[in-house]
């Protein structure tokens, strides 16, 4: 049991990542806390595919040293997710600086109340 | 096999995710946030991904961290008394039981390095690694997968960045970046 639990270390990780990205989109009413929150979800899967091409004593997918190799294909599908989130990342934060510039503030409470009472 | 090393970057990590979630300073949070990016750079060599851990290092770690900074410089930093987040029971409650749901399938998953799970036994890994050097003459597998196999989706993933730099355009009510 502890033994299997060692070996599965990095998918605890995962779920725990994926744990906490929940609490902060749930949980944190600051808009910008969310969006880090957004990102530590995103890491968390990212963490589940790598860990998933991971082989024990296998070498970097770089051909020129000597074999076996972990598997490149997750590694380029979270390159393009990397760089995906970014772009996801940049677009969020330019809808918070023009919510700000219309409320006058990022907390998720204030800015409902602020849409009620129009 | 997880080595203590490996286990302490583990804990590294969750901490910061935990400092980020609970730091209620949002440049605290962000500094944290650039530390956690920094560090699963570093998982990512351990894991045998060195062009996703320097992808992290320098768009997670460099650029997240300028983007949220400037952020923070356009709006507001919320000024705080306390050092810590009042912990908000509801949000707590849906993730413990997310982790939960997940943790049911830990045992499920093959153990993390094994030779015979399934992606490493897969014919398309095995394609990838036998032909890449010969037909794309690139000895990097990822660049051969990411440029040449899979340039459609390389390409896909340019037409995002693009559209996200014009969307930006657009919700910022500009013309240029400047």
């Amino acid at each position: 049991m502890i033994e299997a639990l060692a070996d599965r270390v990095y998918y605890l990780a995962v779920f725990l990542l994926l744990g906490v990205g929940t609490y902060m989109l749930i949980g944190n009413a600051n808009l910008v806390k969310k969006v880090i929150g957004m990102n530590i979800f995103q890491t968390g899967i990212f963490l589940f595919f790598i860990t998933a091409a991971y082989i024990d004593g296998a070498s970097p997918p770089l051909l020129s040293a000597p074999g076996p190799y972990v598997s490149p294909l997750p590694h380029v599908l979270i390159l393009t997710a990397i760089v995906v989130g970014v772009s996801l990342t940049a677009v969020a934060l330019g809808l918070i600086v023009r919510i700000y510039s219309e409320y006058g503030t990022l907390d998720e409470d204030a800015i409902a109340k602020v849409i009620a009472d129009e | 096999m997880t080595t203590p090393l490996e286990l302490g970057l583990l804990v590294f990590i969750l901490t910061c995710a935990v400092a980020t979630a609970l730091l209620r300073d949002v440049l605290g949070s962000i500094i944290a946030f650039s530390a956690y990016s920094l560090a699963i750079a570093v998982a990512w060599v351990f894991l045998r991904a060195p062009d996703v851990g320097l992808t992290e290092a320098a768009v997670g770690a460099g650029v997240m961290t300028v983007l949220f900074l400037l952020t923070i410089a356009k709006t507001v930093r919320p000024s705080s008394d306390r050092t810590l987040e009042r912990v908000d029971l509801p949000a707590l409650a849906v993730s413990v039981a997310l982790v939960a749901v997940l943790a049911t399938t830990l045992f499920a998953l093959p153990a993390a390095g094994a030779a015979d799970s399934a992606v490493a036994t897969d014919d398309v890994t095995a394609y990838y690694l036998d032909n890449a050097y010969e037909e794309t003459q690139v000895k990097n597998a990822v660049t051969a997968v990411l440029a040449a196999y899979r340039g459609f989706d390389t390409l896909g993933e340019a037409v995002v960045v693009y559209a996200a730099g014009v969307g930006l355009l657009v919700v910022l009510d500009r013309e240029v970046f400047a």
